[in-house]
């Protein structure tokens, strides 16, 4: 589904990405591990289009497409969607405004008509089931005057709604406490099928207790340092980074 | 109240406002002379002053559920320089909404100078929406001279849809305790079209209330003065005023001169002011794009996800859709017909 190689990519002429290397396939559960200014959410930037980072080499390809020359929303509609760390916050425009918007470009791309009124409702009601949302939200500016954890399940929302084949999620149990990370996590393990994957990039181990992850990379100073199964993540937990990084 | 369309029977031919709300008194004004009255026994009288120009008086305790309207529009029947004089004025006690818009016909170069007295007496509520929206080559120079008494609310919002050049010097003597002023303004403005907004606030009495907050748009290679004065006397003590004045630029050639101003005479006080001005925010931009949402699109919701505090202050809700729906359009650029088709504003 996704293939890195040889990916490097600065801001303002200071590299971050130096060289990064791996591949994703359907079903699968990436984690993407590592200490601040490693260069994770730089990553997950690149592959959603920020155009903040200048990609300098290497090359990203998804089902089978250039994916580097792609504009984020063009991305989205391929099916990427990246879970912010921190969502942006958009008064006056609601969340059902918002959304629909997003789902009707989609369905544009993919040479479907809109959907109607009742049709998105209906939807809106199902996803927002998922994460366990209010459905006051709905009429609510998108993430104004949302807490943290609302925030997060909001991201978690718009993913179900979206439907992404590869989802990105940025530390996404960021500054959430156990009953919202639990939440999340539901949320993530109920939109999982064989066809879609996740990357999840986290600080910590214990969002992985939740969503349980095939492969874990551990990424340091812009290059993934070493890769392997979920006892990773639990050796990473104990020991810190450190005997990664000097080995 | 009646629900009378007293239509002057030429305007709605060629010109047919698309903002009037159910149970509107609607009147036109045509180059400055008013062409019909409105009476309302025992709330409202609307009738021309003497040459041009109209004088709303609301009668004292008259509590009006609908808005009175006044359009003002110009033609080609009189391209002359024009300067009038119109008063509004709101009875001890009463309750009412204006809404007054300007509009232009004909594709003359008009210039047009109105001069607005707001009276509000003893308790007395008003509302008030002023919409301007003239053609690419029209000028209007609006001057609101605001007189409050003890208790009295205004709140007025002021929306710049469209024009040449456009300027609204706003006047405000709080002379009654416990009087209550709010300004919000919003203006949109691109081509070369210059917009100059000048307020001065004086508290003159102890505990009065005024808020000011002022958004604009600025594309292309358009211009915005904002030059705010908020000044306290000696003995206006419990004094709070607050004036905010916040600008968007979507092109490197526009250019805006914001000038906010504090003269504080009182030492128990609490005022503050401010003025930024800013450009599109990328990681909004990218937030939007990264959820399917195209550039253009993205760029639109976050100029509306500006303005929207401004536009929220409309207390009337059909109103404010309206004015939603007129902004958005504006701001999606269909308003670029209006520079040559002056029939179809809005």
């Amino acid at each position: 589904m996704l293939e890195i190689k040889g990916l490097r990519a600065s801001v303002e002429g200071k590299e971050i990405l130096k060289g990064i290397d791996f591949s994703v396939k359907a079903g699968e559960v990436h984690a993407i591990m590592g200490p601040n200014g490693s260069g994770k959410s730089t990553l997950s930037a690149v592959l959603a289009g920020r155009d903040h980072f200048n990609v300098t080499a290497g090359e990203v390809r998804y089902q089978g497409v250039n994916l580097l020359e792609l504009a984020p929303e063009e991305r989205a509609h391929m099916g990427i969607f990246l879970g912010f760390q921190y969502p942006v916050e958009i008064p006056g425009v609601s969340n059902v405004n918002f959304m629909k918007t997003a789902i009707n470009e989609k369905r544009k791309f993919e040479n479907l008509p809109p959907l109607t009124a009742a049709e998105f409702l209906k939807m809106m009601r199902e996803k927002m089931a998922v994460v366990e949302m209010d459905s006051s939200f709905s009429s609510r500016g998108v993430n104004v005057g949302f807490s943290g954890g609302e925030k997060k399940r909001n991201e978690i929302f718009q993913m179900a709604m979206l439907d992404p084949k590869l989802a990105i999620l940025d530390e996404t149990d960021s500054g959430l406490d156990v009953d919202a990370l639990r939440i999340v996590a539901s949320g993530v393990n109920k939109l999982k099928t064989p066809d879609n994957a996740f990357i999840v990039i986290t600080h910590y181990q214990r969002l992985l207790d939740y969503i349980v992850p095939d492969i874990v990379h551990v990424l340091y100073d812009g290059r993934i340092i070493k890769t392997a199964g979920k006892e990773l993540a639990m050796e990473v937990e104990t020991r810190g980074y450190d005997w990664l990084i000097n080995s | 109240m009646s629900l009378q369309y007293k239509y002057n029977p030429e305007i709605p031919e060629v010109f047919r406002c698309r903002v009037p709300l159910p149970g509107t008194d609607q009147a036109y004004l045509l180059n400055g002379r008013l062409r019909e009255n409105i009476k309302v026994e025992g709330k409202l009288e609307l009738k021309p002053q003497a040459e041009s120009g109209f004088s709303v008086s609301v009668y004292p305790g008259a509590a009006l559920a609908d808005t009175l309207q006044i359009i003002s529009v110009r033609d080609s029947n009189d391209v002359d320089d024009l300067r009038f004089s119109n008063t509004l004025s709101f009875g001890k006690g009463s309750e009412s909404s204006i809404l007054l818009c300007t509009h232009t016909l004909s594709m003359d170069e008009f210039r047009t100078e109105s001069d607005i007295d707001i009276n509000l007496s003893e308790g007395s509520r008003a509302n008030i929406v002023v919409m301007q929206n003239e053609h690419n080559g029209s000028s209007h120079k609006m001057n609101f001279n605001i007189k409050q008494s003890k208790d009295s609310y205004l709140r007025m919002n002021i929306i710049s849809l469209h024009g040449a050049k456009l300027g609204n010097v706003v006047s405000a003597a709080l002379e009654g305790e416990g009087a209550v002023c709010e300004l919000n303004g919003l203006y949109l403005v691109d081509g070369k079209q210059e917009i100059a907004t000048s307020v001065n606030m004086t508290h003159l009495v102890p505990h009065c209330h005024s808020s000011q907050l002022f958004k604009g748009i600025l594309d292309d290679e358009s211009k915005a003065v904002f030059s705010g004065l908020i000044k306290v006397a000696k003995d206006a003590q419990k004094t709070e005023a607050y004036q905010a004045n916040h600008n968007l630029l979507l092109s490197r050639k526009a250019k805006v001169y914001a000038q906010p101003q504090l003269e504080i005479y009182a030492d128990d006080v609490k005022c503050s002011h401010g003025a930024t001005s800013g450009r599109l925010d990328e990681l909004a931009l990218f937030y939007m794009r990264s959820r399917g949402i195209g550039m253009q699109e993205a760029k639109l919701l976050q100029q509306l996800a500006f303005v929207y505090d401004v536009l929220e202050k409309i207390n009337n809700e059909t109103l404010r859709i309206r004015l939603q729906e007129l902004v958005e359009s504006r701001l999606r650029g269909e308003f670029g017909q209006c520079t040559n088709c002056s029939m179809n504003c809005c």
